[in-house]
């Protein structure tokens, strides 16, 4: 028997109260309630408290994660070879409209890359292109060519209304969005190098007529005083070695 | 955040958003402009005008609204967030349609 003499239990039996375990919240036992207070946990408190120490800088998260380096090196290749970026800002289009863009710009051989500031402002700053930092907030995507068809894109942008020019580099040179329309104005390279030969050549051109010109006009006076004087008074000596004279002297 | 607020576009007739992108304050105003640009928000109104004008003179970024009543919102986001713009915006088109809704209960 539990009861026998020598041996209580810790906790009483209560016998009065049915059931230990009932639907309605009961009162634990007193002694009960006094164990569970004398036995809660009390969290460790450190001596100084945490924030009256210098703040801990953690080591700096390296992120050599090899998908990032790759698409750094992607963009460090598209700023390498392609003389024409273009930056625009992307607000959602639907997919069909999206495609047709591309499908266009790649017909003018331009290339539509969509990019990750993350990824392309490390890239920016470290390279000569530190300008076009501010560039890279929300959004955006790079219309890359080696060819600079200026012209076409604007037009093919003009039809897109959720893709916005912000700005470009074109050879090395960075503009703006006024900058690249009005770089679309200029003539092409054929025939501005054709004008530039034209201006050129007008000058050597006129050389020999130049030089020319000084003898010819004495050439012409000296025939109209022959003329004068044999229309005048016919053969006289002293007109005809005048002329062998300045003839001879050139 | 900013994708989660509902903005119904229709006492909306056109929303001009004007910003230099080499300026260093224009952060707010272009996620607004991509905010604005999203289906769901255009769905409700495809007759409001949402045009982007980028230029490099050093202005501040500007937002300009008209009403289809003609009140105008304008809203200059160099100090301000995306989502104050949007809840700003937000407002006064809910207050704008329960307007429009109430004289249209009234004279049936």
């Amino acid at each position: 028997c539990l009861l026998s003499a020598g041996w209580l239990p810790a906790l009483h039996l209560v016998r009065h109260s049915s059931k230990a375990v009932t639907r309605h919240w009961k009162a634990m036992h007193f002694q009960r309630q006094k164990l569970m207070a004398v036995t809660e946990y009390l969290p460790p408190r450190p001596a100084v408290p945490p924030r009256c120490l210098p703040p801990r800088t953690d080591a700096p998260k390296e992120e050599d994660n090899g998908y990032a380096r790759l698409l750094r090196r992607q963009v460090e290749e598209v700023f390498r070879d392609n003389r024409m970026i273009a930056v625009c800002q992307y607000n959602s289009m639907p997919d069909e409209d999206l495609m047709l863009m591309r499908h266009y710009l790649r017909k003018h051989n331009i290339e539509v890359k969509f990019v990750l500031n993350e990824i392309i402002r490390p890239v920016l700053s470290q390279s000569k292109y530190k300008n076009l930092l501010p560039l890279f907030v929300a959004r955006n995507i790079l219309l890359v060519s080696q060819e600079t068809k200026a012209k076409e894109m604007l037009r093919v942008l003009k039809g897109v209304p959720q893709v916005n020019l912000l700005g470009a580099c074109i050879d090395n040179t960075i503009l703006s969005r006024q900058g690249v329309e009005n770089f679309a104005k200029l003539p092409s390279l054929e025939a501005s190098q054709g004008q530039t030969v034209g201006a050129l050549a007008l000058l050597p051109s006129q050389t020999s007529s130049l030089l020319q010109c000084g003898p010819a006009y004495l050439t012409a006076l000296l025939d109209e005083h022959i003329r004068q004087l044999r229309a005048g008074d016919t053969g006289t000596p002293t007109a005809e070695p005048a002329p062998a004279q300045s003839s001879g002297a050139q | 955040m900013a994708s989660k607020i509902r903005v119904g576009l229709r006492p909306v007739k056109s929303i001009m958003v004007r910003f230099c992108p080499f300026e260093s304050n224009v952060e707010s105003t272009r996620k607004f402009l991509q905010c604005i640009n999203r289906k769901k928000i255009q769905a409700t109104n495809r007759n409001c005008e949402v045009t982007a004008d980028v230029r490099h003179d050093g202005s501040e970024p500007l937002v300009h609204v008209m009403f289809a009543d003609g009140e105008r919102l304008i809203m200059k986001g160099a100090n301000l967030t995306t989502v104050e713009m949007l809840t700003a915006l937000g407002s006064r088109c809910n207050a704008k349609e329960l307007k429009e809704e109430q004289k249209g209960k009234k004279n049936p």
